[in-house]
């Protein structure tokens, strides 16, 4: 992109941090979007500064970006929706995650959400645990019935009846629950 | 009156309808992104922060409705031109007609 120049300092200074706003306001679109919007807004000031008739470069400068609004804002509908589109598209689970915290306003759906998560992280720590406490983790019963799934720290009078099988059936719940997450996530968006 | 409602509703009817003012600047010719702003100030009361236009012109693009071209200026600055598409065409013309039977029918009512 190429950047504007003036030849007020105080102009220059003020441009490069509202470029620098929304930048930071589309960090996390691909390097492409990002692209396209950086020489969007650019484009707008430089059209609209050339347009205004004030005192000077800065008087018209701020009077562009007062009209532009807030970055922060005004792209800010763009980049939940772009990162939802990304999230339901790839099994990335940092895009899911950011997803999740820009497009829901409903706090109640955002607990269900959460507490999807949490399973879902739960079973990939208890891979995890059954590698390095293999006696401790797993799936316990006593006295016939069922004890405990995941790990427990006494296991005197329980048995693990999983062995090794506890880890391709976690990551199989895991994935599950990665899959309702992204079928819900569909779901809230088209409501 | 209530000033905070009457904000509200107008905010939620501008938003609503900004797609279709939008689409039937860009009905007439193609617009680089501060030009149609200029136009939609120039033919409506419509009061936006210009950089909310932005988002609703991707939208619009990811949707198929609209297309759009860099040009590059003299300026070393390029415009990024918007143009409607033919699918854009046909879905502003059932957008057009719904709009009027809208209004034809809040008329009826407010001039019972």
């Amino acid at each position: 992109m190429n950047k504007i120049n003036f030849k007020s300092d105080s102009a220059q200074r003020y441009y490069n941090e509202y470029i620098n706003r929304v930048e930071k306001s589309i960090s996390a679109l691909s390097a492409a979007d990002r692209n396209e919007m950086m020489m969007e807004i650019n484009s707008h000031i430089f059209e609209g500064i050339s347009r205004e008739t004030g005192i000077n470069e800065l008087e018209n400068l701020v009077e562009v970006t007062r009209r532009l609004g807030l970055p922060e804002e005004f792209l800010k509908p763009l980049v939940a929706r772009k990162k939802l589109d990304q999230a339901v598209k790839s099994f990335n689970p940092k895009h899911v995650f950011q997803a999740i915290a820009l497009n829901l306003k409903n706090s109640a759906l955002y607990t269900v959400f959460a507490l999807l998560y949490l399973f879902l992280l739960t079973f990939v720590g208890l891979v995890l645990s059954k590698i390095f406490f293999p006696t401790h983790t797993g799936l316990f019963i006593g006295n016939g019935s069922f004890r405990a799934l995941g790990y427990v720290s006494e296991t005197n009078g329980l048995t693990e009846v999983l062995g090794y099988w506890f880890i391709p059936i976690s990551i199989i719940a895991a994935f599950l629950f990665y899959a309702l997450i992204t079928v819900l996530l569909k779901v809230s968006r088209k409501t | 009156m209530n000033e905070e409602f009457i904000h509200k509703w107008e905010s939620q009817v501008k938003k609503g309808i900004l797609e279709l003012v939008v689409l039937n600047i860009l009905n007439n010719r193609d617009y680089y992104g501060y030009e149609l702003i200029e136009e939609i100030r120039n033919y409506t009361l419509i009061e936006i922060a210009e950089g909310t236009l932005y988002p609703l012109l991707i939208r619009l693009k990811e949707s198929n409705l609209v297309i759009s071209e860099w040009v590059e200026q003299d300026s070393g600055i390029p415009r990024k031109y918007y143009s409607i598409t033919l699918d854009g065409k046909k879905t502003l013309k059932e957008l057009n007609i719904y709009w009027e039977n809208l209004t034809r029918s809040i008329q009826k009512i407010t001039t019972r």
